[in-house]
């Protein structure tokens, strides 16, 4: 019996390393990156899938990175890119199921503008869902949950740290705890 | 005199936090990323180290990357396979070490009763 898996094709990010585009710490990088990303996306859309999109759209040239910005930090927009998308369209799909379900002539104008304002209610506790998974991966440092917070309100590092009370090194220290935290979590073999 | 409510909708928030801790990993340094798989037992400098499980190679393999589409249809759909499927477990008792084991089924058999004098 023939196999269909074809050892001489090489995966997306294979061939990105291959072409020396990214180095294997590149890769690791933004394997977390993908996994912090897929966090909330239904079942289907693993991070491998997020990941491998984002480089096949940069090697068929799809999306051409612009100079001076590195190819991981590109990747990773790429990732948050592909991902609005999905949303988009989930959206697209419950608006016309809304719109399919109500007569167009009951409901004029106005009322389809305000569908469209509206909030995603399924969005929003997905949202909320993450939010406590994020609260619950650095469960047990205060500081990084506070930085978590401030990040969260879009405080910038000086109001985080006043309104935390910490000093420069303490802030960087707790960086560096919240990074090796996610790093962890990103490398992991486990589900997402 | 009515205050200002400043609400920052979890959708907003969440997007800033990715944001954020995705910048952080972007400038992860390589040792950083080498001192947290070591925390994992992982090795990625070595070759098939488990941190590239999804990277260089599916993290889950598929029987469609083994399998031809229509062989696998056609397996699933065999008829043969259902019954198989659907098949009763043997009745063959599981044999305990207390209990000696039988020889044959004569051995389970009443000793016959002597014969009679009268008897022919």
């Amino acid at each position: 019996m023939r196999s269909l898996a074809d050892h001489r094709i090489l995966r997306p990010a294979e061939t990105a390393l291959a072409l020396e585009l990214v180095t294997e710490m590149d890769l690791l990088r933004l394997k977390t990156i993908a996994r912090l990303h897929a966090r909330g996306l239904p079942p289907d859309v693993g991070w491998e899938d997020l990941l491998q999109e984002a480089i096949t759209r940069v090697l068929t040239g799809a999306r051409h990175t612009p100079d001076g910005v590195p190819l991981v930090a590109f990747l990773a927009g790429v990732m948050r890119s592909l991902k609005s998308e999905h949303w988009r369209r989930v959206r697209a799909a419950t608006r016309s199921r809304v719109a399919g379900a109500r007569d167009p002539r009951t409901f004029p104008g106005p009322e389809a503008a305000l569908l469209e304002a509206a909030p995603d209610p399924e969005r929003s506790l997905i949202a909320i869902e993450q939010l406590k998974a994020i609260e619950q991966l650095f469960a047990g440092d205060s500081q990084v949950l506070g930085i978590i917070d401030g990040l969260g309100a879009g405080l910038t590092a000086d109001q985080i740290r006043s309104r935390l009370a910490l000093s420069k090194t303490d802030y960087d220290s707790a960086r560096k705890r919240m990074r090796r935290c996610l790093l962890r979590e990103g490398l992991t073999c486990g589900p997402k | 005199m009515r205050t200002k409510v400043t609400r920052t909708f979890p959708e907003m928030a969440l997007e800033r936090i990715l944001g954020a801790l995705e910048h952080e990993l972007i400038t992860a340094a390589d040792q950083e990323i080498l001192e947290a798989a070591e925390d994992l037992g992982m090795k990625p400098r070595m070759k098939g180290s488990a941190a590239f499980l999804g990277l260089r190679y599916p993290q889950q393999h598929r029987p469609g990357e083994f399998f031809d589409a229509q062989w696998m249809l056609a397996v699933l759909n065999d008829p043969r396979r259902v019954w198989l499927a659907t098949e009763a477990p043997s009745r063959k008792p599981a044999t305990t070490p207390d209990t000696p084991p039988q020889t044959s089924s004569r051995s389970k058999r009443p000793s016959r009763p002597p014969k009679e004098s009268g008897e022919s």
